[in-house]
């Protein structure tokens, strides 16, 4: 009844607030923002095409190399813009190249040796060394060039050579109970903008306990409250509270992502990007880890509100609880390539991490039911143990005010009868 | 109660605050008993082996320097902390998350939600108590009125209102679940004349409705007009516990209370004056043991213009600096 009233309190104060109406219609804005912004603008702005000269010691592939460099094209645009490398002998040629470089008139120069073909080996020569995707492209494009000699050379007639060289379209296709849907990277998308809401809502909600909490401290509510409820069933009051705020938002987001994708042509149109449906487990697993995620963390977060006086102080002391979490979403990459090996497996199983991580896998290729059970039977495990503790913490460090405690002194609060 | 009957008693009251326990009903119950309890910090000895009654229906003044264990034993009262040793009871019973629904409790730094609608605020702690959320939605506006909060501010937050106001509110909130007992902790510091005044009122309709209150306080003057029983605190003891009268008397006829006009300096000093509270057109003398007024009255009317000269027994305040002052000096 009480317990239910801190709950309504806590949770009317925080929905009726200016600042969640805010969180919950930006939220998704930004995340898309942030996720699909820099992909998209990477795809969109791959810079002007490289201005490249071929400094040929060979004296025979010049030409062919040229062709097929000046020839390559990247959704429809050239990506190589072929300059003259000059006449003279090819140490005043290479010369004049380097000081062209030097001096910004072209971006690099490919020096191919007298034995290129029979190596099958050539030098890049730029300023600029780091941007990975177009030297790989021109890596490609050189070596289909050589090879293109080499058969020509082995007494292949010219068409022949084209067809032999045909490039390779591959096309990526999921297949799901549901069917089969082409992916155009859709799917690494919607885990990671789910990846990425879970680990914001749970920083998120967890900090607004920590808030909560402080309010309470530094506005002295809290001898209010605690000459008529215990402190154990406040901390249980206001942990629920705010999370079934989180919860409303996540609701209010996956409506949402219905609505959107019923609108799913527009929105494809709108974004440039087919997003994958999402399986009705998938979305019920994900409510699942994000009450796991906020009532592990957000203990943590209430034992450091408790134990601090302000907000400034809480600062330092909230950051290692961000530490896990900031890990987890760095290991990201890593259990979305192989979601199903050891590493991930062993992983996505540590309490700390399950939230996010035994979600990814989820989202990415549905592991074991057991898998899936134990994970949240080991977090629900640890998430009570912290509990308890924090419980413990908070019960002592809401009545204390003055110096900010050392990590020993809330300790030692844990053991306090 | 209606405003004009709370003036009336308000008129009567005064000056005759020391007095007033002889139309207290005799009860055998205390509502509150704390015998023997001892409380510490990390080494510091907070409450030291307090034992105090404080009987039904009776306006109890806690009274206590800073530090003395004024608020650990108001938390303690509270259930917010557990004592060491010794044993407390509320209206006859062990102080249990039972027994705390039936006192209000008003804490020295004010604690409401900054954000939150006064309305609001005040059912929820109401509701907090176990009253249903009608019941003290229906006895807010009477509150508001008697204590002079104007109907508007019921639906603005509370950072909205002055400190005063919030104050007021506070007090709401801790009697809104009509409770036999309220525990103030400095209930009127912060209040201009005019609200204090109100809030006196309201201290003392409670009293009249047979309510037990326990209030601590630093302000002398309004416990001495305002309590029948007190008991003064320091670190952690009890120094005295008593009616306001008993207090008093076993303290005096022992001082001049003296209204002049001219240059009183020469008090500081003078034979048979054991301690002198000046304010400049007033003065209050402890005599010495043995001390004759009159000889003091002589030497007085020679040097001042005496408006007034009145032997007394000491003031609340006087006892209060006399007690702390040579309970600090035997504990050093």
């Amino acid at each position: 009844m009480r317990l239910f009233a801190i709950v309504r309190r806590e949770y009317l104060e925080r929905v009726r607030g200016r600042a969640f109406l805010i969180g919950t219609l930006l939220g998704p804005l930004l995340m898309a923002a942030f996720t699909i912004g820099p992909s998209a603008l990477m795809a969109k702005q791959r810079g002007k095409p490289l201005r490249v000269a071929v400094l040929d010691a060979s004296g025979t592939l010049r030409a062919g190399v040229e062709k097929a460099l000046s020839e390559r094209r990247i959704a429809g645009e050239p990506r190589f813009i072929v300059e003259p490398p000059g006449e003279g002998a090819l140490e005043v040629v290479r010369a004049s190249l380097t000081a062209a470089v030097l001096s910004g008139r072209i971006d690099g120069y490919l020096h191919l040796p007298p034995d290129a073909l029979a190596r099958g080996a050539a030098e890049y020569y730029g300023k600029n060394v780091s941007n990975v995707m177009d030297l790989g492209l021109l890596d490609k494009t050189v070596e289909d060039a050589l090879t293109s000699f080499r058969l020509s050379g082995a007494g292949l007639p010219e068409a022949r050579v084209q067809e032999v060289m045909r490039r390779l379209e591959l096309k990526t296709i999921r297949i799901s109970e549901t069917g089969e849907r082409e992916d155009e990277g859709g799917s690494f998308l919607l885990s990671m903008i789910l990846l990425m809401t879970l680990y914001t809502t749970v920083a998120m909600w967890g900090g607004a306990l920590m808030n909560s909490v402080i309010e309470e401290k530094t506005s002295r509510v809290v001898e209010v409250m605690l000459s008529s409820i215990s402190a154990s069933r406040l901390f249980a009051g206001k942990l629920l509270g705010v999370g079934a705020v989180g919860l409303t938002q996540l609701l209010v987001w996956a409506g949402f992502m219905a609505g959107l994708s019923l609108l799913g042509a527009q929105a494809a149109a709108v974004s440039g990007v087919k997003l994958p449906e999402i399986p009705l487990l998938v979305l019920v697993l994900f409510v699942v880890f994000f009450l796991l995620g906020y009532f592990l963390y957000g203990a943590l977060y209430a034992a450091v509100g408790a134990s601090v006086n302000s907000q400034q102080e809480a600062h330092s002391l909230a950051f290692p609880i961000l530490m896990p979490l900031i890990l987890a979403v760095m290991f990201f990459p890593m259990v979305l390539s192989s979601p199903d090996s050891k590493l991930s497996t062993v992983l996505s199983l540590v309490p700390f991490w399950t939230p996010l991580l035994m979600f990814l896998r989820v989202s990415a290729l549905m592991p074991p039911a057991w898998q899936v059970g134990l994970s949240i039977a080991l977090t629900l495990a640890t998430t009570f143990a912290l509990n308890w503790v924090a419980a413990r913490i908070y019960r002592v460090g809401i009545l204390m005010y003055g110096k900010r405690p050392t990590l020993r002194e809330i300790l030692k609060w844990i053991g306090k009868p | 109660m209606a405003p004009a009957s709370v003036t009336r008693l308000l008129q009567a009251g005064e000056g005759c605050g020391p007095d007033r326990d002889i139309i207290i009903p005799a009860v055998s119950e205390a509502a509150i008993a704390i015998t023997a309890v001892t409380k510490a910090y990390a080494g510091h000895l907070a409450v030291n082996n307090l034992s105090l009654a404080v009987p039904r229906g009776s306006i109890f003044g806690l009274l206590g320097p800073n530090g003395a264990g004024k608020t650990t034993t108001l938390r303690m009262l509270m259930n917010v902390l557990g004592p060491d040793s010794g044993t407390i009871e509320i209206l006859g019973r062990p102080a249990d998350d039972s027994a705390r629904d039936r006192i209000g409790y008003m804490p020295e730094e004010r604690g409401l939600y900054p954000r939150m609608l006064l309305e609001d605020q005040l059912v929820f702690f109401a509701e907090m108590k176990g009253t249903p959320r009608v019941d003290a939605r229906r006895r807010i506006p009477a509150w508001l009125e008697r204590l002079g909060i104007e109907d508007k501010w019921r639906r603005r937050r509370v950072n909205e209102l002055s400190k005063g106001m919030q104050q007021k509110a506070q007090f709401i909130a801790s009697v809104l679940h009509d409770p036999e007992i309220l525990i103030l902790d400095e209930p009127m510091s912060g209040l201009d004349p005019v609200a204090a005044d109100v809030m006196r009122g309201a201290l003392l309709a409670l009293s009249r409705q047979g309510k037990t209150l326990l209030l601590s306080s630093h302000q002398m003057e309004t416990v001495e007009r305002l309590c029948d029983r007190v008991a003064l605190l320091d670190r952690g003891e009890k120094l005295l516990d008593g009616t306001v009268g008993d207090v008093k008397r076993s303290h005096g006829p022992n001082t001049v209370a003296l209204a002049y006009e001219g240059d009183g300096s020469f008090l500081e000093g003078l034979p048979g004056v054991s301690r002198l509270t000046d304010h400049g057109q007033f003065a209050e003398l402890r005599l010495a043991a043995g001390a004759d007024p009159q000889e003091i009255l002589r030497a007085v009317a020679s040097r001042l213009r005496v408006r007034r000269f009145e032997i007394l027994e000491p003031s609340l305040h006087d006892i209060f600096i006399e007690q702390v002052t040579r309970h600090g000096r035997a504990a050093a």
